[in-house]
């Protein structure tokens, strides 16, 4: 359905994508996920042809967005993350204008009546759309989206703006739109993405850096496992000891939670069980374990790890090259 | 191509612009009429003619293709369009047909004049119809090169006012030839000058070369639109 091979956009020495490829097969949600200014814009806004790549190809249903643009358009539904909305006309005046610019050949008034249903925007159809709510014009710009029924939906941050209930009904939406449609969505809230997708990709300064369902993401990524414990006894020495267990690549300490006890969260290689070393230093030096369990990674850690890390390791540059500096 | 143009014609009477445009300019008419003939300043009436097209060009043509491109941008609804199944000519043809049409129609008010003269005499028909030619025409050219301002900006006031100082420019730069004394800058003065090519006209000839020339501005111009707004992919 949607083939993007070795996408790179630069806006001058900027880079905004990095040899990005993936490809989306027919009727899956795929939600694009990461921090703001990943990329995740850009990459759409390439697919649907408002962008050009620096280099790379898109295909859309078989058709190269350069060489067939119109036909590549033709095939998908395209909702901005600023619906492109004119203020001064009716949600009617302007879906009927969308149906006339997008050459869609369906029966008009048929087709037009089931998208503002299915959307909820049928009793706000004959009022301005600059005196409707935010959460009215994400819709409207949705129902655009949806005219002349194109196989593949590309959607910018869809629930922006909507409260807790349109959210769900949104959501729902998309759920069932995926059922006969591809559709990607970009989200930088994870539950949302989570809610919806069957598979998830997370991009990171202009590059793919995960992608697969979001149960492949939360267990194949643990290749580690943390332990948060709760133990009585002096915080620096039961840190350190917990540091020597071998497997244990991190302690951290999460303050004092009951008068003399601490909470610690231990991050540890997958191989390694830490539970047993953890309970004999316990044991030796009567340091009462109050609790102890296992957290598995969620979602959200993985989505830290995998944007945050080069954050970090970006950071640890930085600081090595200032080092460096202070040498010479 | 369509689906913008009505779109586009629409918009001028959905926002205030159409109306304001066409009162102003109905108003300007018949003071003017009113003015010059009653009060018989003067009474060459191709002259009267030509004069008041001239200005309707240069004061109100910026008025109207001012928020064409300035105002999509400004909105981000040009991404709408940029994303539709339409190439980039339909586009910026679709509007340029709009823009165009609103002008004609604020022409039409003029032949009422016309009409009532001929109940009196006989006007010259050759003159008016020249004179209606070459003003539709000079008049299209300068609706292209407004609309290729508009897309170059997002401020409405900033395109109004550039467009004016561009039509001006092109109205009066064919009196500069006679003050410089090199002939071959005088002769390009006097080509491009929009208001010798359109004094052909109000004369009753049908200047075929001016006639080209108006044509190939709105080519340019259109060529120059839809190239600014793919300029926009790769930027």
């Amino acid at each position: 359905m949607i083939e993007v091979k070795n996408l790179s956009k630069r806006y001058g020495e900027n880079v905004a994508l990095n040899h990005v490829s993936f490809s989306v097969g027919e009727n899956t949600v795929v939600g694009f996920l990461g921090p703001n200014g990943a990329g995740k814009s850009t990459t759409m806004n390439i697919i649907t042809g408002y962008l050009s790549a620096s280099s790379g190809t898109v295909t859309v249903c078989g058709y190269n967005t350069l060489d067939y643009p119109n036909e590549a358009k033709k095939k998908i539904g395209y909702m901005p993350e600023i619906p492109p909305l004119y203020p001064d006309m009716t949600v009617r005046e302007y879906l009927n204008f969308m149906y006339d610019l997008k050459k869609v050949t369906l029966p008009r008034e048929k087709h037009l009546r089931e998208i503002c249903a299915l959307v909820q925007i049928s009793d706000v159809a004959g009022r301005l759309i600059a005196n409707l709510s935010k959460g009215y014009r994400q819709r409207v710009g949705l129902a655009e989206a949806l005219i002349g029924n194109p196989p593949v939906l590309i959607l910018d941050e869809p629930t922006v703006g909507l409260d807790p209930k349109q959210i769900i009904e949104v959501r729902n939406l998309i759920k069932s739109l995926g059922k006969n449609h591809t559709v990607i969505l970009s989200s930088h809230i994870l539950p949302e993405v989570q809610a919806v997708a069957d598979r998830i990709m997370i991009v990171n300064r202009g590059e793919l850096v995960a992608d697969g369902t979001p149960y492949e993401l939360e267990h194949g990524q643990s290749g580690e496992q943390k332990l948060v414990v709760r133990m009585e006894g002096p915080a620096d020495e039961v840190e350190h000891m917990l540091t020597t267990i071998r497997g244990v690549t991190g302690v951290r300490n999460f303050g004092q939670k009951e008068p003399g006890v601490f909470e610690y969260e231990v991050d540890g290689h997958g191989s390694a069980d830490l539970r047993r070393p953890l309970f004999g230093i316990a044991a030796k030096r009567n340091w009462p374990i109050l609790s102890m369990a296992s957290s598995e990674l969620s979602l959200e850690d993985v989505f830290l790890r995998l944007t945050g890390s080069t954050y970090l390791s970006d950071n640890a540059q930085i600081e090595k090259s200032r080092k460096g500096g202070g040498r010479k | 191509m369509m689906a913008i143009a009505k779109k586009e014609l629409k918009g001028y009477f959905l926002s205030p612009i159409g109306y304001v445009f066409l009162g102003v300019l109905f108003l300007m008419f018949g003071l003017y009429y009113y003015v010059v003939l009653l009060s018989q300043v003067s009474s060459l009436i191709p002259q009267v003619y030509s004069m008041l097209f001239i200005w309707i060009e240069l004061i109100l043509l910026p008025l109207i293709t001012m928020r064409s491109f300035s105002e999509e941008i400004r909105n981000k609804t040009d991404q709408g369009l940029l994303t539709a199944p339409v190439g980039v000519f339909s586009i910026v043809f679709g509007k340029f047909l709009a823009a165009f049409f609103m002008f004609a129609i604020a022409m039409t008010a003029t032949l009422i004049p016309a009409v009532v003269i001929t109940f009196f005499s006989s006007p010259d028909w050759a003159t008016i119809f020249g004179t209606y030619l070459g003003t539709l025409l000079c008049g299209a050219a300068f609706l292209s090169i407004g609309i290729f301002i508009s897309s170059l900006t997002q401020s409405q006031i900033v395109a109004a006012i550039s467009t004016f100082g561009v039509t001006l420019l092109l109205l009066l730069v064919g009196q500069l030839s006679s003050s410089v004394s090199n002939t071959a800058l005088a002769n390009f003065f006097t080509w491009i000058s929009f208001d010798t090519r359109y004094q052909k006209f109000t004369k009753g000839i049908l200047d075929i070369p001016s006639i080209v020339f108006f044509l190939s501005v709105v080519a340019v111009f259109t060529f120059l639109t839809a190239r600014k707004l793919e300029s926009k992919r790769w930027s």
